[in-house]
C-alpha cells in the first residue's frame, strides 16, 4: 500500500517545481510593472504550488521507505522538500493576510533557490549523482569512448575490471550504486556484488547457474523479475556470455583473462573485445563524405552520359555521385576533363577502359573527394601513381592488371585514409611487401595470385561401400 | 530496292494490316464486350490504388527499365552472388558441429523431440544419427568446418556463418519460394527481381539478373523462384544455359549480317513505337528496350559469357570442366558477370537432398560427392573476387532452403538403404561473405544436438532484409504498389542481421 502511494512521487513532484517557479515569475513581473494586475494570480499559483508540494512530500516520504536509496541524500532531499512546502505555506499565508509585504520578494527568491536544490538532489537520486556533469567531463576528454581503455591483448586484460565491470557499469550501476540500491542490491563494490540484495545471493563463484544475478539476466524479457527492466537497455548476447563465463570460472576480481579457464565457446567473444571499446568491431570509415555538397550541374552530367558512362547519385537525397565508364567504349583521355565541373561531387569512380592512362590522372586528382577509385585494367603507370597522392580522401584503390610497380605504389605514402589496395596482376610481388607495408602502414595490400590446391578428393568420388 | 528495304517494307505492311484489322466491325463486336469490362475494371482498381504521389515514387521507367536507379542510402554491396544448394545440404555434416549428437548415435529419438512435430518422411520413432564428418576449428575465427569442405575451411575467416536459420516450410518448392520470394506461395517477385527493380544494371549491355543452374535438374520450385511476380516482366531472372552457348541464337544466322539485324530490329521497334503511340501500354516500351538489349547482348555476351578466355590457372583454381554443365563453370561465369556490372547472379545447384534413399542421396556417399563438386569452386570464387578487389562490394550467400534432421530418416517407418537425414525446418546454416559483411564471425546457436535454434535465431526474411540492406535499401520502405497496396519482399517480417554487418 505504502509503495503504491510512494510510486506517485514522480507524478506529483514536477508540479511544485513548475507552479512555484510561475509564482516567482509573476511576482517578478509585478515588481517591474506594478500596474499589471497579477496579485490574484500569484496567490493562486502559490496555493496550488503549495498543495502539490505537500502532496510531493507525503508521496516522497513513502517512496523513501519502500525503496533503497542512499540514506544521506534521501535525508537531504526530504528536508529540502519539507522546507519548500513550509516556506510556500508561510508565504501564501502572509500574502493572503497582506502582512510583511517587503519580505515577500526575498522569501520568493529563497523559495525558488530551495526548489532548485531539492530538484537537483532528487534528480541525482534517480539518475545518479554524476548525471548532469557527465557530458561536460566527456567534452574535456575528447569523446565518450576515449575514456574506455582499449584492450590491445585480451589475454592480458583484467577479467573483472576490464571485461565484466564495463558491462555492469553501462547496464546495471545506474540503479545499483552508492546512492541508489534497488532491491537492496549494490553492484559497484566486489563484496556487495557477490552478496546480493533482498532476494538472495547474487553470485556463487564457480557456479553460474545458481546465483540470482545470472538467473534474472536470463529470464525472458517480459518476466517480472527480469533484469535490466525491459524498458532499459538490455545486455547483448556477448555480454551475457562474458558474465556467465566470469562467474563460472570463479568470479575472480583480480585475475587476468589468461589465468581463467576458457572454454571454446567464449574464445571468439573474448577475442572480439580486443582492440575495440565496448566489444564493437571497428566500423569501416564511411565511403561517402559526411559533409553535404551542392547539386551537380545538369549539363555537365549530360555530357558525361553522352560518353556512354553511367553516372548516378550515390543514393536518394545525396548529391554525391558515382561514375562508371565501363560502357564508355569510345572514351579518350582528354574526355575526362568533362568530370571537372563535378569534381566536388564525384566519390566512387570506376574506369574500366584500357585506353585511359597517366594523362587522364591530372583530371582525376582534382576530384578531391574520391574515396574509391577503380583503375584496374587501365594504362596507368608509376607516373600516374605519383599524381594520385593528391587524393587525400582515398580509401580504396584498385590497380589490378596495370603496369604499376612497387615504386609506384610507394608514392602513395602519406595517404592516411587509405585502407586497401588491390594490385593483382601487376609486377608487385609478395617480396615487395615489407617495403610497402613500411611506406603504407595499416593498408591492406592484396597482391592476389591465390591458388586453390588440387586435392585428390577434388576429382574422385566416394562409392557406396557395398550396396545393401 | 535493296534487300534491307524490302525486309522493312514487309514488316511495316504487316503492321498496317493488323492496324486496319482493328477497324473492322467484326473486331469491334468481338472485343468491345471484353474491352468495356476491362475499362471498368481498370477504373475500379485505379480508384482504390495509388494516387499521383505513389506513382512518382515507383521507380519504373518503361522506356529504360534497366537504367540504374537510386538506393535509399549508399549500399555497401553493388552485386550479389547467391549460391543456392537446392535440396538443402546438411548443416550437421558441414558447419554445425555437435559432438553430443555422436553419443546418441543409433539410439531411439526421444519422444520430446517428436511430439507435435511433423516431418516430410520420418514416421514413428527414428534413430539419432551422429555427425558423419570429422570437424576442426579453422583459421583465426575458430569456425567449425568439416573435412568435407577442406578448401572452404581454408578461407573460413572470410565468412560469416548464420547457424540458427529457421523456416516454416518443410517441402523443397515452398521453402525455396520462401527463401527467394518471401512467400511460400507462387506470385511474388524473387529477390533478384527486387534488386534489379531497385538498382537496375550497371552494364546496359547485359541483363541485371542472371540465373545459372547445375546439378542436372532445376530447383523444385521451378522458374517462379527467379520470376518477377507482379513486378514488370523485364525484371525476371534471365536464365542462361550452362552447357554449350550460354544464350541460344546469339550469333547471326548465315546470310544475316549485323547491319541487316540492326535494320530489322529498328523496323520492329518502329512498329512497336507506332503500337505504343496508339495504345500507350508501357509493356510495349519494355519490349522495345528488350529488343535493343538483345542486339547489344550479341556483342557483349560472347565476350562475357565465354569462360574459355580465362587463363588456365583460373580454370585450375575453380576446377572447371570446359564444355560440360557444372557448378564450377557457373561460379566462374558468375564472377565474370559481376565484374561486368551484373547486379544479381543466382546459382542453383541441384542434388543436395540427402535422404538416404539411394547412394547419390546418401549422407555418407552422394552428399560427400556434392561437397567435393562445390568446395573448390566456391573457395576459388571468394579468393578470385578478393584479389580483384571485388569482394568488398560483392555479397556472396551460400545455403539451402532448410536444414536436415539430427535423426536418421526412416521413410514410412522402415530403415532406408543408406544413411540419410530428413528435411528440417528448425535450424540450419547459411553463410555470407563480402559486400560489407563481417569477416570470420558466427551468429546464432543451436542446442547440443543441433535440433533447434537456441539463440540468434534468424529467418529467410532476415536474410532478405540483410541482402537488401547491403544493397542500400530499407526492406520496410522498399515497396511496389500492386492490387491496391504496397508490397514488400519481406511482407511484414524481417530484421536486418546487424550482428554480421561490418
Amino acid at each position: 500500500m505504502f509503495s503504491i502511494v510512494g510510486h506517485f512521487h514522480p507524478v506529483f513532484v514536477h508540479l511544485p517545481i513548475g507552479i512555484l517557479l510561475l509564482a516567482f515569475i509573476l511576482q517578478w513581473w509585478q515588481r517591474r510593472k506594478p500596474e499589471a494586475q497579477v496579485g490574484q494570480a500569484i496567490n493562486l499559483s502559490l496555493l496550488v504550488g503549495m498543495i502539490s508540494a505537500i502532496v510531493s512530500c507525503i508521496t516522497g516520504y513513502f517512496l523513501s521507505r519502500s525503496d533503497d536509496y542512499d540514506e544521506d541524500m534521501v535525508n537531504q532531499h526530504q528536508w529540502l522538500g519539507i522546507a519548500v512546502a513550509v516556506l510556500a505555506i508561510v508565504l501564501y499565508y502572509l500574502r493572503v493576510k497582506q502582512q510583511g509585504g517587503r519580505w515577500h520578494w526575498p522569501m520568493m527568491i529563497v523559495l525558488v533557490v530551495l526548489v532548485a536544490l531539492t530538484g537537483h538532489v532528487g534528480g541525482s537520486l534517480t539518475h545518479g549523482s554524476d548525471y548532469l556533469t557527465r557530458p561536460f567531463s566527456a567534452i574535456g576528454s575528447g569523446d565518450d569512448t576515449a575514456k574506455q581503455v582499449i584492450i590491445t591483448n585480451v589475454q592480458e586484460a583484467a577479467a573483472y575490471a576490464q571485461v565484466v565491470q564495463p558491462v555492469l557499469q553501462e547496464k546495471c550501476f545506474s540503479c545499483h550504486n552508492k546512492n541508489k540500491q534497488k532491491g537492496g542490491f549494490r553492484m559497484d563494490q566486489p563484496d556487495l556484488l557477490l552478496k546480493g540484495g533482498k532476494t538472495g545471493v547474487s553470485i556463487v563463484p564457480g557456479n553460474a547457474e545458481t546465483g540470482d544475478l545470472m538467473k534474472r539476466l536470463l529470464l525472458p524479457k517480459e518476466h517480472e523479475d527480469h533484469m535490466p527492466p525491459k524498458e532499459k537497455p538490455q545486455l547483448t548476447e556477448q555480454e551475457l556470455a562474458l558474465i556467465h563465463w566470469w562467474i563460472a570460472s570463479g568470479a575472480s576480481f583480480d585475475k587476468k583473462v589468461k589465468d581463467l579457464q576458457q572454454p571454446e565457446a567464449i574464445k571468439s567473444t573474448l577475442l572480439a573485445l580486443q582492440g575495440a571499446p565496448k566489444s564493437e568491431a571497428p566500423k569501416l570509415p564511411d565511403a561517402i563524405p559526411a559533409e553535404p555538397v551542392g547539386k551537380a550541374n545538369d549539363s555537365a552530367l549530360k555530357r558525361i552520359r553522352d560518353l556512354g558512362a553511367v553516372i548516378l547519385p550515390v543514393s536518394r537525397n545525396s548529391n554525391y555521385l558515382t561514375v562508371s565508364f565501363m560502357n564508355a567504349t569510345g572514351l579518350r583521355n582528354h574526355d575526362l576533363q568533362l568530370i571537372l565541373p563535378l569534381k566536388e561531387q564525384l566519390t566512387w569512380v570506376r574506369m574500366g577502359q584500357p585506353v585511359i592512362d597517366d594523362s587522364a590522372m591530372s583530371y582525376l586528382v582534382q576530384c578531391k573527394n574520391i574515396p574509391r577509385l577503380q583503375l584496374d585494367h587501365t594504362g596507368i603507370t608509376d607516373a600516374g601513381m605519383a599524381q594520385l597522392k593528391q587524393l587525400t580522401q582515398l580509401q580504396y584503390l584498385n590497380i589490378v592488371g596495370t603496369k604499376v610497380t612497387a615504386q609506384g605504389l610507394q608514392q602513395l605514402k602519406g595517404l592516411t585514409a587509405l585502407r586497401s589496395v588491390y594490385c593483382y596482376q601487376t609486377s608487385i610481388r609478395k617480396a615487395d611487401m615489407d617495403g610497402l607495408q613500411q611506406a603504407l602502414p595499416g593498408v591492406a595490400i592484396d597482391t592476389g595470385g591465390y591458388r586453390v590446391p588440387l586435392l585428390a578428393t577434388d576429382t574422385t568420388e566416394v562409392k557406396p561401400a557395398n550396396s545393401k | 530496292m535493296t534487300q534491307k528495304e524490302l525486309h522493312n517494307q514487309r514488316l511495316v505492311n504487316e503492321a498496317n494490316a493488323r492496324a486496319l484489322h482493328h477497324l473492322t466491325r467484326r473486331h469491334f463486336l468481338k472485343e468491345s464486350a471484353m474491352g468495356l469490362g476491362a475499362l471498368a475494371m481498370g477504373a475500379l482498381l485505379g480508384g482504390c490504388g495509388g494516387g499521383k504521389e505513389e506513382l512518382a515514387q515507383t521507380p519504373f521507367d518503361a522506356a529504360h527499365p534497366l537504367a540504374p536507379k537510386l538506393p535509399l542510402f549508399p549500399g555497401k554491396a553493388k552485386s550479389v552472388i547467391y549460391l543456392h544448394m537446392a535440396g538443402a545440404p546438411s548443416q550437421l555434416e558441414l558447419f554445425d558441429y555437435k559432438p553430443a549428437l555422436m553419443k546418441l548415435d543409433g539410439q531411439d529419438c526421444p519422444q520430446s523431440l517428436l511430439e507435435g512435430k511433423r516431418f516430410a518422411f520420418i514416421r514413428g520413432v527414428p534413430k539419432m544419427l551422429g555427425p558423419q564428418a570429422a570437424f576442426k576449428q579453422r583459421g583465426q575465427s575458430g569456425a567449425w568446418v568439416s573435412d568435407h569442405m577442406p578448401h572452404l575451411a581454408s578461407v573460413a575467416d572470410e565468412v560469416s556463418f548464420l547457424k540458427a536459420v529457421t523456416t516454416d516450410q518443410f517441402n523443397h518448392g515452398p521453402a525455396q519460394l520462401l527463401m527467394h520470394t518471401g512467400s511460400a506461395r507462387l506470385g511474388r517477385p524473387s529477390i533478384g527481381s527486387w534488386a534489379t527493380y531497385g538498382l537496375g544494371t550497371e552494364n546496359q549491355n547485359l541483363p541485371g539478373f542472371v540465373v545459372l543452374t547445375s546439378g542436372g535438374k532445376f530447383p523444385d520450385a521451378g522458374k517462379s523462384v527467379w520470376g518477377s511476380g507482379f513486378l514488370p516482366s523485364v525484371y525476371q531472372g534471365v536464365q542462361c544455359r550452362s552447357e554449350g552457348d550460354p544464350v541460344l541464337f546469339i550469333q547471326d544466322p548465315a546470310g544475316m549480317d549485323r547491319d541487316l539485324r540492326k535494320a530489322s530490329i529498328d523496323a520492329i521497334n518502329e512498329v512497336n513505337r507506332q503500337q505504343y503511340a496508339e495504345y500507350q501500354d508501357p509493356e510495349i516500351l519494355s519490349r522495345i528496350s528488350q529488343y535493343e538489349m538483345a542486339y547489344k547482348m550479341q556483342i557483349s555476351v560472347p565476350d562475357v559469357m565465354n569462360i574459355n578466355d580465362e587463363p588456365q590457372y583460373i580454370h585450375d583454381m575453380y576446377g572447371t570442366q570446359p564444355g560440360k554443365s557444372c557448378y564450377a563453370n557457373n561460379v566462374l561465369l558468375a564472377r565474370k558477370l559481376v565484374e561486368k556490372g551484373v547486379r544479381f547472379v543466382q546459382l542453383f545447384d541441384w542434388g543436395w537432398d540427402s535422404h538416404g534413399t539411394d547412394s547419390n542421396l546418401a549422407i555418407d556417399v552422394g552428399f560427400i560427392n556434392k561437397c567435393r563438386q562445390v568446395d573448390k569452386a566456391t573457395t576459388a570464387l571468394l579468393l578470385d573476387l578478393k584479389q580483384r578487389g571485388l569482394l568488398e562490394d560483392t555479397l556472396v550467400v551460400w545455403g539451402g532452403e532448410f536444414g536436415r534432421t539430427p535423426m536418421m530418416e526412416n521413410r514410412e517407418g522402415k530403415q532406408n538403404p543408406f544413411k540419410g537425414r530428413d528435411h528440417h525446418v528448425e535450424a540450419f546454416t547459411i553463410w555470407m561473405a563480402g559486400g560489407g559483411i563481417k569477416r570470420g564471425t558466427s551468429y546464432g546457436e543451436t542446442d547440443e544436438i543441433g535440433y533447434s535454434a537456441i539463440s540468434g535465431k534468424t529467418t529467410a526474411f532476415d536474410i532478405q532484409a540483410t541482402i537488401l540492406n547491403q544493397l542500400g535499401f530499407d526492406h520496410e520502405q522498399f515497396t511496389y504498389q500492386f492490387q491496391g497496396r504496397p508490397f514488400r519482399l519481406t511482407d511484414v517480417h524481417g530484421r536486418v542481421i546487424e550482428e554480421i554487418i561490418a
